[in-house]
């Protein structure tokens, strides 16, 4: 039996997990639960510690246990996570070499291989998945990434078949939603307004979700509400601040001092190198031109 | 047996045997219930039969509607009673009680109560509310056929085959159904008094009256509406009349007549008669008073069964043994005459009357006609004669007979005629001062009769002719069944005949040419020479017509008026609540007479036959006067203008653009066509302006359209055509430009320009092609250098052999300058009239409408070239649009990647034209390439914030899975838009807030005096809307309008910030100050600012003794207006001033002149001076300054061709 389904006892780590409530997973408890699950349920709290930035504990518990391919796979994550590239990438492809059949290894080596541009080398590995709904979400993020909506959109629906109600698949078509816009934009904005509102799921990244989706409806106010009491509950979060930098240059305010707090958090932020290289960009654009008279 | 002549049938039914009728009291509805089980509503008046109710088995007896209800009631041989809704169209219940045949049903007046007949032998009285018998009432011995309510009292009649007619008294009934309060002491007791109760001890009905006397069984009994009378039919073929009292009740009399059983019989309504029907076939009617037939009608084979009364209007109804009739018997048509303003009639009183249209005043009795003829039957015409003041009264009674009556001096009461000349005849009118016509049927003869009575003439009228009536002066109009001939008394001799069947009444134009043939359904207008005109039809029957004075017919349906024209064009003038016969229309009134006799005085709206006489007559004046003072649009006068082929006219009412476009296409008005075009501009009007502009001849406007069109290869055969050798080649560059080899093969070929063949040649690698063209042109020096270049020799190749080529004919006439010989173009004498508004555009004042056609082609002329100015510029800008589409592709065609797609940024650029979008898709090089073409942007750096700006609100950054970068997502403008062609993205500080909120920062920096802010919040202004996209052409000229107030801004600001640096210890800084402090009011600022500048510019000048320039200040200040206190000021500084009106110091400031300030050097440009503009701004320079930025946008360069910004792309958005 799927020890994620609604029946199984991993249900609720599993969904905290991936709705973004890492310390809870974390402070999950598992000492209840039966001798199959313990693993998993340990690899999701190791996901979580990695998610929350304390890599170095979490090398150091997996150094002794790398047999374990699954504990391996979350040496990798680990690894890049901490900026040691180059080894986790050798590792994510040894282990998906030698154990492309094991779910945490699909998901977390294809994780590091499009984490470095390996994304033909991710989806093939991910392609291997049985009924493994995590590596299904990945493969619709990293289709939507290299702007294939359409075969994100086939994977998602192709999911929904058979795991119609899973958070997950619910997250992955708010992703394709988000893309194809129109009326799934309402929908996506029902997702994760569901999410953010309930306490036993709201997470910032519910109500980034949730604000990105109304700034896409064109429904500034109540993005900006929404970003608002987020960012002062979770002032630490990158995404937050990104969005509400969006939000305030769309709505005509100042973004300035949100752009430098972004600058100390995650200096390597998409919006912030983006910017960087667009300014850039101008720069040369800019100097093609001049007046036939200087004044 | 007497014929029945005054027995109108109005409507017939075929069906089985009709037992049951009733009327619906309000619409012209009948229920006829029908032997074979069936029950129909029929629509009397239009012969429709509307529905069918079929649920009772066997024959059905007895219908009733109720009187306010949406029900009836019927009862039939399968002992049910059922009780109906017609606007559902269901039984609503069935009530079972009866043991026999029920023979008819009755609703009560008012109760809720059903009143049944039977042949169980009993009456029954039902509650149909609560659908429960009340009361039955026992007595009659035999079959009971009949029985009814009083209309007003307690009282309830009923007839038997027991031979007796029985009145029972139900007020017991009516007391126990009712509140209970009324019940009082004695009515228990009475109540209680077993005398009175019948044999069962029932007191809620009691027999009141036996009525013995028929001989054999009584079929129908009638109660009299008023009087206390009862009617009965019997089997002994007798109708007997009885009285009753309050104690007794008798036989007054009986009508003999019938030879066959007497099947029912009932008191008219509203006149002393009795109707009766019988198995005889016969229908009679009787002298209530003297008990006499007063006339009868006879079907051939049908029984009578039953007959009813409509309770409100005179209308009757009769069923038979094949259906049912529905009948008058009289008619109702009042019979009169008019002669100038009288109006003649007879009355219901049968006294002669008259009315005075234009008073509206109707006269006392001037006669009265009791003799004539026989009581019961109204006059059918009267004509007038006003030499003799005599009238010619008819009557159909006694077969038709006419009376000739003199009117006496005055009117003084309804006094017996004396001397009264009579005679037989159907039909008698005036046919001239001391003649008339009479004319009988029997003898087929008309007598043309002095005033004496004696004949002086006889005519034989066409056979079957049943009618005659005046035919213009000396002749006669003989209708007969089929035709309508003219006949001349003095020549005796038919003069004409037109084939109109059923014609009924004639009606004679004031005029007398024309005349309108009324039959129950046709309307023929003829000539007086009977010549057809026109003819309509109406399927509700014609009732009367009248002419109004300027030819139009105004005529009378059983529930309209309407109005025909002379060309048939008819339509619905008002609606009519009761029938009236019309007899005038003068103005907004219709005169007419209703079936009391009574004159009436109708109000119409003349309008819209007015205007469309007026169309057809061709009377501009008056159509002018309408459009102009009457409220007449909509699409009916539209399309009736349309239809009509006057779409000039039609044009004037329109607003729709698209249909203006229409319209003003199949007048062939140009003008209207461009301008509505431009309005609508879709590609799709362009094209059919192009067609039709191409038909006229007007080749400046097929330009236009073909570069609206961007229809190049059309475009450039244009130009050739007329001969444009200019354009022709500015189309080649085009062509060049485009990179399309192909245009400009043949745009080369066109100017026989072989040179740039040979290039394109060239370039297409088409060497041969190229050498063939040198060689055979003689440009020998040309083709050896393609030989070289192919590193070939002369001898290695063959050319083949080539006649002198031909020289290409340079243009003899330059066409381009003028139009063409144009296609005679649509404006009307209307439109000029509407147009010019000349007072009388009579058409025969042809001076006047040549004058006018004279003057349009020097001014078209002039508009022409003025618009071919404007056309030239535009027709560049396209060029360079072209190019900025080519260049969006040559992006795309890099952008797509193997495995990935292209992300929504990339499409974004693909799908517009927009700088904007091109930003929002960081893609900034192209987006520059649009700026620098469109306005002539070439310092960027200014606009870096807007484009960072509107590049990060593109993006969303939306958190997937744990470990990887967020998921991009581009953020749309076009929110509700999933097709991926369409996407366009958001682009922050839209139109709205840049002209709400920033413009009032910039005004508000002006009004604290933040003047540096001021410029950097204007200059902000101006940068985003350069780069930003609006939703409309309104929007963009907002767009336009703003970007001109913050030049004005700007520069006011510059000026002020310049004079503010300068030193004023010098002469010379003096005097540029007080310059600068001038020219600070030039700029066109709002009012309030304006004074602010006026303020500070005086008190400087008047600081500086510069007395005559603040006194202008003053002057200007006091000339806008505004604060008191302000005011107050500049009245003070002017009262100084103007005692020593002259300056200190001399600067360059002429406020009297007409000047533009140099944004760069602050100096005056005065008018007609030169100088140079920035495209994008508008600001003003000396020409110095030409290639160098803008000082008002810091971006663009002055002077720099451009093609204009670009905001908007219609559909897209």
């Amino acid at each position: 039996m799927d020890p994620f389904s609604a029946e199984g006892e991993l249900l609720n780590i599993h969904n905290a997990f991936h709705s973004g409530q890492y310390q809870e997973v974390i402070d999950f408890e598992t000492a209840a639960l039966s001798s199959e699950n313990q693993l998993p349920a340990r690899v999701l709290k190791l996901r979580a510690q990695i998610a929350l930035g304390q890599t170095d504990e979490v090398l150091a518990e997996v150094s002794s246990e790398e047999d374990t391919p699954d504990l391996a796979a979350v040496k990798a994550l680990a690894q890049q996570a901490a900026g040691k590239t180059d080894a986790a990438l050798q590792l994510a492809q040894e282990l998906a070499e030698n154990y492309p059949e094991n779910a945490t290894v699909e998901v977390l080596a294809a994780t590091v291989l499009q984490v470095q541009g390996y994304s033909e080398e991710a989806i093939a590995l991910l392609t291997k998945h049985q009924g493994n709904l995590e590596a299904v979400s990945l493969i619709v993020q990293i289709h939507l990434q290299q702007n294939r909506t359409d075969l994100a959109l086939k994977e998602v629906q192709a999911a929904k078949r058979w795991a119609q109600d899973s958070l997950l698949v619910n997250l992955a078509e708010s992703w394709v939603g988000l893309r194809v816009g129109g009326e799934t934009y309402q929908s996506a904005f029902y997702v994760y307004e569901e999410l953010a509102s309930a306490p036993s799921t709201s997470a910032p990244l519910s109500i980034v979700g949730q604000a990105v989706a109304e700034l896409h409806l064109g429904r500034l106010p109540e993005a900006e509400a929404a970003l608002t009491t987020a960012l002062e509950r979770y002032p630490e979060d990158a995404e937050l601040i990104a969005n509400t930098i969006v939000l305030n240059v769309l709505s005509g305010k100042p973004s300035t001092d949100l752009e430098s707090r972004l600058q100390q958090l995650d200096p390597s932020h998409a919006l912030l190198a983006d910017i960087q290289e667009k300014s850039e960009f101008f720069d040369t654009a800019a100097a093609k031109y001049a007046p036939k008279v200087s004044s | 047996m007497q014929s029945s002549p005054t027995m109108l049938t109005k409507f017939e039914s075929k069906s089985s045997r009709a037992k049951g009728i009733a009327f619906h009291p309000t619409r012209p509805w009948i229920l006829v219930s029908l032997h074979s089980s069936t029950i129909q509503l029929w629509d009397y008046r239009m012969g429709t039969l509307i529905d069918r109710f079929e649920e009772h088995d066997g024959p059905v007896r007895g219908v009733d509607f109720h009187p306010t209800q949406p029900l009836f009631v019927s009862g039939g041989d399968d002992y049910k009673i059922k009780v109906w809704n017609y606007q559902t169209r269901r039984c609503l219940f069935t009530l079972n009680g009866h043991l026999d045949y029920v023979r008819t049903v009755y609703f009560h007046p008012e109760l809720p109560w059903i009143l049944s007949a039977s042949d169980d032998q009993t009456i029954r009285i039902w509650n149909w509310q609560n659908r429960s018998l009340i009361c039955t009432m026992t007595g009659h011995n035999h079959y009971v056929m009949c029985a009814q309510f009083h209309p007003t009292e307690d009282l309830i009649a009923s007839a038997s085959l027991d031979q007796s007619v029985r009145i029972w008294d139900i007020s017991g009934l009516r007391k126990k159904h009712s509140a209970p309060t009324s019940v009082s002491f004695e009515d228990q007791m009475a109540r209680a008094n077993p005398n009175q109760a019948d044999m069962f001890g029932n007191t809620d009905a009691i027999v009141k009256f036996v009525l013995e006397g028929h001989d054999r069984g009584v079929n129908w009994v009638s109660f009299h509406p008023t009087l206390p009378l009862i009617v009965s039919a019997g089997d002994d073929r007798l109708i007997k009349l009885w009285r009753m009292s309050e104690t007794k009740a008798w036989e007054v009399d009986t009508c003999r007549g019938h030879f066959q059983n007497a099947s029912a019989a009932l008191f008219h309504p509203h006149q002393d008669l009795i109707l009766s029907a019988g198995e005889d076939k016969t229908i009679r009617v009787w002298d209530l008073n003297k008990r006499t037939s007063v006339q009868s009608f006879k079907r051939d084979v049908d029984r009578f069964w039953v007959i009813a009364a409509h309770p409100k209007i005179n209308l009757f109804a009769a069923g038979h043994d094949t259906g049912v009739m529905v009948f008058k018997l009289e008619r109702e048509r009042p019979a009169s005459a008019v002669h100038q303003n009288q109006l003649f009639y007879i009355t219901k009183e049968k006294h002669v009357k008259s009315y005075d249209f234009a008073k509206n005043v109707e006269s006392p009795p001037m006669l009265s006609l009791r003799k004539l003829g026989s009581p019961w039957v109204p006059p059918r015409t009267v004509s007038y004669n006003p030499a003799e003041r005599a009238i010619l009264v008819t009557s159909p009674a006694d077969s038709g007979t006419y009376e000739l009556i003199h009117l006496p001096r005055d009117a003084t009461g309804a006094v017996e005629p004396t001397d009264v000349k009579r005679g037989q005849a159907t039909s008698a009118v005036f046919v001239a001062r001391n003649r008339f016509a009479v004319f009988n049927p029997a003898t087929q003869q008309v007598d043309i009769k002095d005033l004496s009575n004696s004949t002086t003439k006889t005519i034989k009228p066409p056979a079957g002719t049943t009618d005659i009536y005046f035919g213009g002066t000396g002749c006669l109009l003989f209708i007969t069944p089929t035709t309508v001939a003219l006949f001349d008394i003095q020549q005796k001799k038919q003069l004409a005949e037109v084939t109109v069947s059923g014609v009924k009444y004639v009606v004679w134009s004031n005029d007398g040419l024309y005349c309108a043939l009324l039959s129950k359904h046709n309307v023929t207008i003829v000539t007086k020479t009977l010549e057809q005109v026109s003819t309509l039809h109406e399927t509700i029957r014609i009732k009367s017509a009248t002419w109004d004075d300027s030819g139009v017919l105004i005529y009378s349906t059983l529930n309209h008026v309407k109005y025909s024209l002379l060309n048939g064009d008819n339509g619905i003038i008002r609606t009519l609540d009761q029938t009236v016969y019309l007899v005038r229309v003068k103005g907004r009134n219709v005169y007419c007479l209703d079936r009391n006799a009574s004159p009436r005085v109708l109000e119409i709206d003349p309008t819209e036959y007015r205007f469309k006489l007026a169309l057809v007559k061709r009377n501009y004046d008056e159509m002018l006067q309408i459009i102009k003072n009457s409220s007449l649009v909509g699409q009916s006068i539209i399309s009736y203008l349309q239809k009509k082929g006057y779409p000039e006219i039609a044009l004037q009412f329109v607003q729709d653009p698209q249909t203006r476009f229409d319209l003003a296409l199949e007048c062939g008005n140009l003008d209207v066509a461009i301008e509505m075009a431009r309005e609508l501009d879709r590609p799709n009007f362009w094209n059919r302006l192009g067609v039709e502009a191409l038909a006229h001849g007007n080749h400046q406007t097929v330009e236009m359209t073909y570069q609206k069109q961007r229809n190049f290869d059309k475009l450039s055969f244009l130009y050739l055509a007329t001969g444009d050798q200019e354009k022709l080649s500015r189309m080649a560059k085009i062509a060049e430009h485009r990179g399309d080899f192909t245009s400009r093969f043949q745009n080369a070929i066109y100017r026989g320009d072989v040179e740039d063949r040979i290039q394109m040649f060239k370039e297409v690698d088409q060497y041969p092609l190229a050498y063939l063209t040198a060689k055979t042109n003689g440009l020998t020096e040309e083709a050896e250098s393609i030989l070289e270049a192919c590193g070939l020799t002369e001898d290695q190749i063959t050319l083949p052999s080539v006649e002198q080529p031909l020289k290409t004919a340079l243009p003899i006439v330059p066409t381009f300058k003028s139009k063409w010989p144009v296609k005679a173009a649509g404006h009307s004498s209307f439109e000029k009239a509407l147009l010019g508004e000349v007072g009388a555009a009579d058409e025969e004042d042809a001076g006047d409408a040549f004058e006018f056609d004279d003057a349009e082609p020097e001014a078209a002329l002039a508009k022409d070239t003025l618009d071919d100015e404007e056309e030239d510029a535009s027709g560049w800008d396209m060029g360079d649009d072209v190019n900025v589409e080519e260049d969006v592709e040559f992006v795309n065609v890099e952008s797509p990647e193997a495995g990935a797609g292209s992300s929504e940024a990339d499409l974004w650029a693909r799908n517009s034209p927009l700088a904007a979008d091109h930003v929002a898709a960081g893609s900034f090089d192209t987006a520059m390439q649009l700026l620098n073409r469109q306005v002539g942007a070439v310092q960027f750096a200014p606009l870096k914030d807007r484009f960072l700006e509107v590049f990060k609100a593109s993006k969303t950054y939306l958190p997937a899975t744990a470990g990887l970068p967020p998921l991009v997502n581009y953020v749309r403008r076009t929110t509700e838009e999933t097709d991926s062609r369409k996407v366009l993205p958001i682009i922050p500080r839209d139109l709205e807030t840049i002209a709400g909120a920033e413009l009032q920062e910039g005004y508000a920096a002006m009004r604290a005096n933040k003047l540096e802010d001021g410029v950097k919040i204007f200059k902000g202004i101006v940068h985003g809307l350069l780069v930003n996209t609006v939703s409309s052409e309104a929007e963009v000229e907002q767009a336009k309008k703003i970007i001109e107030t913050a030049r004005e801004y700007i520069l006011a600001m510059s000026i002020e910030l310049e004079r503010r640096g300068v030193s004023t210890d010098s002469e010379e800084g003096l005097k540029r100050s007080l310059e600068l402090s001038a020219y600070f009011t030039i700029p066109k600022l709002e009012v309030a600012h304006r004074q602010l500048a006026l303020m500070a510019a005086m008190k400087f000048s008047f600081a500086n003794k510069n007395y005559n320039s603040a006194l202008g200040f003053a002057n200007r200040m006091l000339a806008n207006g505004g604060s008191a206190k302000l005011l107050e000021q500049a009245r003070k500084i002017k009262a100084q001033c103007e005692r020593n009106p002259s300056d200190a110091i001399d600067i360059e400031f002429d406020q009297f002149a007409e000047f533009d300030i140099c944004a760069a050097s602050h100096t005056p440009i005065f008018s007609g001076s030169p100088n140079v503009a920035d495209l994008f701004t508008g600001a003003k320079y000396h020409p110095q300054y030409k290639g160098s930025v803008c000082r008002i946008s810091d971006v663009t360069e002055i002077g720099a061709p451009a093609s204009g910004l670009r905001l908007f792309v219609p559909g897209q958005y």
